[in-house]
């Protein structure tokens, strides 16, 4: 038997020794067994700081590599700079591989290897200067990150690998169609194609599964946001051979994900898809505003609407990462609400009532919604858990 | 198959993605013929690339069909450096020529930045605008063009 005692979480051990006691005074275990069980364990917040502090070196080593590529280090020759850059890419891949490194350090060397393959990537187009701001450079990049993901099970670079993969769908669909509308139908299906592949990961890389819903409620919340700005530009849908292909994945992505899936995924997918149309709609009803002075009806209308959207799907996410135990997607939820209503107070609701208002008006319902939740906290999680199950 | 394996070949296939990035520009460079166009200054900054000189080409990046796809400039040298006599959007049955992308109003043929650092930029702006600037390219049989230096003439 593995009698090793293994450092963990301060608040993590309280819960279980908590949990021990009861169980002890419940007559489930013995004090002398829950003994052992604890003397398993020890308070330590070492794991949780190495883990923050190599990420993060990871993260400024990845940047700097990049960074140091658009430098153009000129005293050394192209072919010396690409073939450096190779090195240190292939030289990070291998430690993270092959070395008994700790778990951070290992997760903290795949990134910077995911990154530094950007960095390959930029030395080549540089060194035979390949046109300046060319989006297939970043699509490459983020598709080979995902395949070293994939090879790797590294999260890390399942990281580098959405963002940069995002970064590229969305900069190629607005380059190719210069549309607002195609740009935030980008980003919808893109929340679309993330919420998807995080259904689909849920049995087996649940780990994979989290960053994947993530990166879907960001692009989510994100596509809304611009989708419930005023006057955002052009509702023309110019079509872009990038945005069908995408769409096509996101149809048959959704289909995989709704047969594969039961409960909560299967929800979370289908109102991703939902959200989609709903998006497009807010672009599309946009009156046309001459003077600010005065705002017709309809163009009032329109802004509520939108902010309640907003409000419902930011709930939703927030609701979705409660259930989850998945503290980033609360933390994002929150984030948006707070963002998306400073702008439209400022830049919608101004001429109607001052931002002080808008706040205390939302800030009174979220409260009062608030209220009403904590009333049935006990319920409202499990029983939604278990009714979506 | 173990992950090592699986790494070390994602590795190998990661390398064919730079090689796919690259591909027009390397094709020029190993295979092209070296021709000189006049050449014209704009200045900007790559955020994953760095300081480049945006250039354009007299006589060629203006010269548009009116029609977004892919357009051939037809090249003939008059003296030191090579001029363009035509764009069409077939494909011309002899070179040399430059496959570029015409988006209705500007053609772009692949050889429009120079990264350099950014003192030898505006070198270069200052020797382009003064008109004493050539570009050395290089271009293979299928139009591929690849910028190899800017020079003083």
């Amino acid at each position: 038997m593995d009698t090793e005692v293994r450092p963990v979480a301060p608040r993590r051990l309280d819960w279980l020794n908590s949990e021990t006691d009861r169980w002890v005074s419940e007559g489930l275990l013995t004090a002398d067994t829950a003994e052992k069980i604890t003397g398993q364990y020890v308070a330590s917040r070492s794991g949780s700081l190495t883990r923050v502090i190599s990420y993060l070196g990871g993260a400024f080593v990845g940047v700097g590599l990049v960074w140091l590529v658009a430098t153009n280090l000129d005293a050394l020759s192209p072919l010396a700079r690409f073939a450096g850059i190779v090195v240190i890419w292939l030289a990070f891949t291998a430690a993270a591989e092959t070395l008994p490194l700790p778990r951070p350090l290992r997760g903290a060397f795949r990134g910077i290897a995911a990154m530094s393959f950007g960095g390959v990537v930029f030395q080549a187009a540089q060194s035979l200067q390949v046109p300046a701001y060319e989006p297939s450079l970043v699509g490459l990049w983020g598709l080979g990150a995902l395949l070293y993901a994939y090879a790797s099970t590294g999260l890390a670079p399942l990281v580098v690998g959405i963002v940069t993969t995002m970064i590229w769908f969305d900069w190629q669909v607005v380059a190719t169609s210069e549309s607002t509308f195609a740009g935030v139908f980008a980003v919808l299906v893109g929340g679309v194609v993330a919420t998807a592949m995080a259904a689909l990961h849920d049995r087996g890389r649940e780990t994979f599964a989290q960053v994947w819903r993530l990166a879907g409620g960001v692009l989510v919340l994100g596509g809304l946001f611009v989708a419930a700005i005023p006057q955002i530009g052009d509702r023309d849908l110019a079509w872009s051979p990038t945005l069908l292909v995408a769409l096509v994945i996101a149809v048959l992505l959704v289909a995989a994900a709704a047969a594969r899936t039961t409960g909560l995924s299967r929800w979370e997918v289908l109102a991703s898809a939902l959200i989609v149309p709903l998006g497009l709609a807010l672009v599309a009803w946009d009156p046309h505003v001459k003077d600010f002075a005065s705002v017709s009806g309809e163009a009032w209308l329109s802004a509520f609407v939108s902010i309640a959207v907003y409000v419902v799907v930011a709930g939703a996410v927030a609701v979705d990462g409660s259930v989850r135990d998945q503290t980033l997607l609360v933390v994002l939820a929150t984030g948006a609400l707070v963002v998306f209503t400073t702008m439209q107070s400022f830049a919608v609701f101004a001429p109607i009532m001052s931002g002080a208002t808008l706040f205390l008006l939302l800030g009174t319902l979220l409260l009062a919604t608030g209220f009403v939740f904590d009333r049935a906290r006990r319920g409202v999680a499990a029983n939604l858990g278990e009714a979506l199950s | 198959m173990n992950a090592r394996t699986r790494v070390a070949l994602v590795c190998l296939l990661n390398l064919g993605l730079v090689g796919i990035a690259v591909a027009g520009q390397l094709s020029a460079r190993v295979t092209g013929e070296e021709i000189r166009l006049r050449v014209e200054p704009v200045d900007p900054i790559d955020p994953f690339r760095g300081a480049y000189v945006d250039l354009s080409y007299a006589g060629i990046s203006t010269r548009t069909t009116q029609e977004t796809g892919d357009a051939y400039v037809s090249l003939t040298r008059r003296g030191q450096v090579w001029e363009a006599t035509g764009v069409t959007t077939d494909r011309p049955p002899e070179g040399p020529f430059l496959k570029c992308h015409d988006d209705g109003w500007r053609l772009s043929c692949g050889i429009e930045s120079l990264f350099v650092n950014q003192d030898r930029a505006r070198e270069i702006e200052s020797e382009v605008s003064g008109g004493h600037a050539v570009a050395v390219a290089k271009v293979d049989s299928r139009g591929n063009a690849a910028l190899v230096s800017v020079q003083a003439r």
